[in-house]
Order: structure tokens, then sequence, then C-alpha cells
């Protein structure tokens, strides 16, 4: 199995970096987005959210996508675990990160420095990071 | 064993990513505060450790890789250089000089992207 993880066809190259490139972005952001809402400095927050986690997650998702024709990995029988936990993983993912960006937006819109608002994109951003995690694991392991 | 160290191997890379993230944020004109400045330096320190150790653990555990690998030893150039750029801008943030440090972090940014295209198309293999 390691062999065959190691090596791969070249037109898997793209796409697996453009893929990588986003996760690390999405993942960076996130981080982010965590110490700007403990230090309460939600526009920083909501701007990251919109500028980086959100574009990171698009970017991540559509070159899971390709990378999944690529590979036909959604052709096998059973499709493989690691592919399922990528997709129950990320797909969720959009719904957070909307909540935590109207959260965090509704808050820099206001005013406010604290509040449910802020409380709600703080444990959407620690679920998401979990979730990125569990991911990497998953991507990483392959477990069948 | 080897997916093991891949994951750790992809854990500390994505430490270096929240560095390079939030530096880019500071470049790019976001506050910065002594919280960010101090979770950016210690995702750099970690993950640059981290990358280094379970990276040459990799690739002295597969058959497949040689240490003397072109892309290996490339990596390695590539690693120290942003290291060092790295350790110029925690030095230097907060300095007079903004826009130098800026610059130097965009240099960095560069020299991890090239890092992650050498991991991924790993020429010479």
């Amino acid at each position: 199995m390691s062999v065959l993880a190691v090596i791969r066809p070249d037109a898997w190259d793209l796409p697996l970096f453009v893929h990588i490139l986003g996760a690390m972005t999405l993942v960076g952001a996130l981080a982010l987005v965590l110490v700007a809402l403990a230090g309460r400095d939600l526009r920083l927050a909501y701007r990251s959210l919109l500028f980086g986690v959100l574009p990171g997650w698009i970017v991540m998702r559509g070159a899971a996508e390709w990378i999944a024709e690529k590979e036909k990995v959604n052709d096998l029988d059973p499709v493989p675990s690691w592919v399922d936990i990528g997709y129950s993983v990320s797909d969720p993912m959009l719904l957070l990160i909307i909540i935590a960006t109207v959260c965090s937006g509704v808050a820099v819109r206001r005013q406010q420095q604290g509040g449910a608002l802020r409380g709600t994109a703080l444990v959407m951003t620690v679920i998401m990071l979990v979730a990125a995690f569990v991911a990497v694991w998953a991507m990483s392991t392959k477990p069948t | 064993m080897y997916h093991t160290l891949l994951f750790f191997h992809l854990i500390a890379a994505f430490l270096l990513a929240v560095t390079i993230v939030m530096y880019s944020a500071v470049a790019l004109g976001a506050t910065s505060s002594p919280r960010m400045l101090f979770v950016a330096d210690r995702c750099w320190d970690v993950g640059g450790l981290g990358t280094l150790i379970f990276g040459i653990w990799l690739a002295l555990n597969l058959d497949q890789y040689d240490f003397f690998d072109f892309w290996i030893l490339f990596a390695l150039l590539l690693w120290f250089v942003a290291t060092g750029l790295g350790q110029t801008v925690q030095r230097r943030i907060g300095g007079d000089d903004a826009s130098a440090v800026a610059a130097l972090h965009w240099i960095r940014t560069i020299v991890v992207i090239a890092l992650l295209v050498t991991m991924v198309w790993k020429p010479g293999a």
C-alpha cells in the first residue's frame, strides 16, 4: 500500500497540489479566525472568514472533486472509507462557514464585541478545525 | 508506519500554513496583536521542526526514496531558506521598516509554496 501511495500518475499532481493549497489556506484562515475571535477582533474574524476560509474551502472542495474524477475513486465499489470521510467532513463545513460568517458579519455591523454572535462563530470555528484535523488524518492514513 | 509519518508531516506543514496566513493578514494591513504573532511564531517553530524531522524520517523509511534524491535535497535547501526568512521576519516585525518585513514575508510565502510544489511533483524522483 505504501508503494501505491508513493507512486501516482503525473496527471494527478496538479489537482493534488491545488487541493492541498486550498486546504492549507482554509486551515490557516480558520486558525486566524480563532485567534481573532479570542481577541474580540470581530472585523478581522469576519474578513478572514470571507476572504480566507470561504475561498480556501471552494478551492479545496473543487480540487477534491477534480482529483476524485482523475482517480475514479467514486466508481469503486465500495467507495473507500477515507473518501467518504472526506466528503462527510468537507460538505457540512460549508454550512458552518456560512453560519460563522453571517454571525461575525452581523456582530461587526452592530459593533458588538462579544455576546452570542461571537460565541456562535467561535464554536463553529473550533468544530471546523477539529473536522479539518480528522480530514487530514483520513487523507494521509487512508483507512479502509 | 508510512501513513503515520505522512500524517504528522502534513500536520506540521499545516502549522506552517497557519503562520503564512497570519503574517499575510498582517502584511495586508490587519492589526497584529501580540497573541496573533505568538501563535504564528510558535506554529512556525513547531511546523518547521516537524516537517524536517518527519520529512527526513519518511525519506529514510521508504525504499522508493533515497536521501540524496534531487527533490529531497532541493526541499531541504528551500526549508533552510524559508527558516532563515522566517527568523528574520520574527526578529524585525514591529520595527520601523514594515515594508521590508512584508517583502521578506512574501518571499518566504513563495518559498513555502515552492516547497509544496517540490513535495507534490518530486522532480528527479
